[in-house]
């Protein structure tokens, strides 16, 4: 289902990676070490399944009593493997779900 | 002595293993069990050496001999190549058992048992060699030695400032049989073929065998 991105409509939705220090996520760790981060980007303006050919469609026409009907993300379906490092007082964390492996437009 | 002129190579290997999938994921697979406490242990010694085990199987030498035989200048370094083994649930325990005991325990289990004899066999030290080794081949000691870990007989870095080396053990209460037991221990801590084979792979003058 994850490679549906890039055979179907949303050829938009990719996964892209940026090489990072730890430090670069602000998530309060002191430590040297390194990562890649993997994300997903792109539009998922083509509808993709009849429910959101009809929120389209239901919009346009103002049927709606809300407009805040959120159309598809672009967003990860599948996470990376868990990431470990050691900080600078020798302490060892473990970031879990922290980087994409596959993108969808769910 | 110039402390910042060079960088932390432990901390390039461990960036290097991060950057790798493989060495990523097994990393992680160690570190986890290795620093989850159970409720009334440090952690669960037995599934922490499963996976350091799994991680000098899987991982390809450059990665893992990369964090754990790094050449280091300064404390912070090998501060952090002790740290490669999460020796607080890997390495030390309450007591430190007698050498010659530790001995009969790893004797008793299969893989200890043929790890510990090919420690004996590619680390013999000989003084009159070219790279003070019987065996004349690094290679095959280091991966003798990182075999250890992940058994009861798992060594670490005993100081700071050397590549003195040990498993958890030391030889009080040997009785008659001291002899044997500084004789067991100095194969670890005291072996220059060990010492030139961390060194060289450190330094990467023995590159063509890796």
């Amino acid at each position: 289902k994850g490679r549906r991105n890039q055979k179907g409509k949303n050829r938009g939705c990719v996964l892209t990676e940026v090489h990072l220090n730890v430090t670069d996520l602000d998530l309060g760790y002191e430590t040297k070490e390194e990562l890649i981060f993997r994300y997903c980007s792109g539009s998922c303006d083509a509808a993709e399944t009849t429910y959101d050919k009809i929120l389209k469609n239901l919009t346009r026409k103002k049927k709606l009593v809300t407009d805040k009907v959120r159309q598809a993300c672009c967003r990860p379906t599948a996470f990376d493997d868990d990431l470990s490092f050691l900080d600078d007082n020798l302490v060892y964390h473990i970031l879990k779900k922290h980087s994409a492996k596959r993108c969808g437009c769910v | 002595e110039p402390v910042l002129s060079k960088g932390n190579d432990c901390l390039d290997a461990a960036k290097a293993c991060n950057l790798n999938d493989t060495c990523k994921r097994f990393r992680s697979a160690y570190i986890t069990p290795c620093t989850s406490s159970t409720s009334n242990e440090i952690c669960n010694k037995r599934k922490c050496h499963k996976a350091l085990r799994l991680f000098f199987d899987k991982v390809p030498p450059k990665y893992s001999y990369g964090m754990l035989f790094c050449s280091c200048r300064d404390v912070a370094c090998t501060e952090r190549r002790r740290q490669t083994i999460v020796p607080v649930c890997s390495y030390e325990d309450r007591e430190k058992p007698n050498c010659l005991n530790l001995q009969v325990t790893c004797k008793k289990r299969y893989v200890c048992r043929s790890r510990l004899a090919d420690f004996f066999t590619n680390c013999q030290p000989e003084p009159r060699s070219v790279s003070s080794c019987l065996k004349e081949n690094y290679a095959h000691c280091l991966l003798a030695y990182s075999g250890l870990i992940g058994t009861v007989m798992t060594p670490n870095y005993i100081d700071s400032n050397s590549l003195s080396v040990a498993p958890w053990c030391d030889c009080s209460n040997s009785g008659n049989n001291i002899e044997e037991c500084m004789k067991f221990l100095n194969f670890f801590q005291d072996n220059i073929c060990l010492k030139n084979a961390i060194q060289a792979f450190g330094n990467g003058t023995d590159v063509n065998v890796w």
